[in-house]
């Protein structure tokens, strides 16, 4: 099976300290690798004001991962794991690799139609008209 | 009775003014959804067309053609982790809006929910308003 990608963002306690959130990014990080994932990127976005109150907070501090594996264990897992560390208030796994499969995609069939035809002169021409005729109503 | 007098006088001059008035008219026309727009309400429409231009007064509104920001911009995704993008297109309320309001595209209408709600899940945008 062809490699799939998650982005995985979770949420911390506004009071978390400092190492207690590198701990709990280290133990996410490990449990990932353990179970065959490969960690691609590792942000902490840090404190931000969340849209709603979760648990009676209104801040928490974000912290953004970018996870590949060629199956869906990792995710199980680490979603466990999220679930019972006293520190998470919320957590996200979106699966990506499609998107950014169909993101491709598009952008090579975009090049490829601006390689084969620079511009239409055709269209140009009337369209000055019809705007100008348009801004005179 | 007092209407039937002033209604008369405008008609008249709007009549050679349509000659004038067609050109115009048909270059809006040239642009995608110009014909079938303007098919619907046909009817009371060729009055008020050339009559409105050419007196400045009512009727003479016409509709800025939106585009999709997101054509606009060639995006092919639409990040849901950058809520600065995704938030005019949500309400106060937090409600999206619809695609007639702000003039998005049927396809990125498509990928725009999809991104808001994915927000939503990480409190990144709202639900609803709070309170």
């Amino acid at each position: 099976m062809e490699e799939r990608q998650y982005d995985l963002i979770f949420i911390l306690r506004p009071d978390t300290p400092e190492p207690e959130i590198d701990k709990v990014i280290a133990t996410i990080e490990h449990a990932a690798v353990e179970k065959g994932g490969k960690i691609e990127k590792t942000e902490k976005w840090g404190r931000k004001r969340m849209a709603y109150r979760v648990k009676r907070l209104h801040e928490g501090f974000y912290v953004y991962m970018v996870i590949r594996s060629s199956h869906g264990e990792v995710v199980k897992e680490l979603e466990r794991r999220l679930k019972v560390a006293d520190p998470v208030i919320k957590y996200l796994t979106v699966r990506l690799d499609e998107e950014l499969k169909r993101q491709e995609k598009l952008k090579r069939r975009r090049e490829r139609r601006a390689a084969r035809r620079p511009r239409k002169p055709a269209t140009a021409a009337p369209t000055p008209g019809g705007e100008q005729s348009a801004a005179a109503v | 009775m007092p209407d039937e007098p002033v209604s008369h006088p405008p008609a008249t001059p709007a009549a050679p003014q349509s000659h004038s008035g067609a050109p115009a008219h048909s270059g809006p026309s040239g642009h995608p959804g110009g014909p079938g727009h303007s098919a619907g309400p046909g009817g009371p429409r060729p009055q008020g067309r050339p009559g409105g231009p050419a007196k400045r007064g009512k009727r003479s509104f016409v509709r800025k053609k939106k585009v999709c920001r997101f054509c606009v911009d060639k995006s092919d995704f639409i990040d849901y982790k950058r809520a600065e993008i995704l938030a005019p297109f949500v309400q106060e309320r937090g409600k999206i809006l619809p695609r007639r309001m702000t003039g998005t595209c049927a396809r990125h209408q498509r990928w725009l929910t999809v991104a808001i709600k994915r927000a939503q899940n990480i409190a990144l945008l709202p639900f609803a308003a709070e309170l």
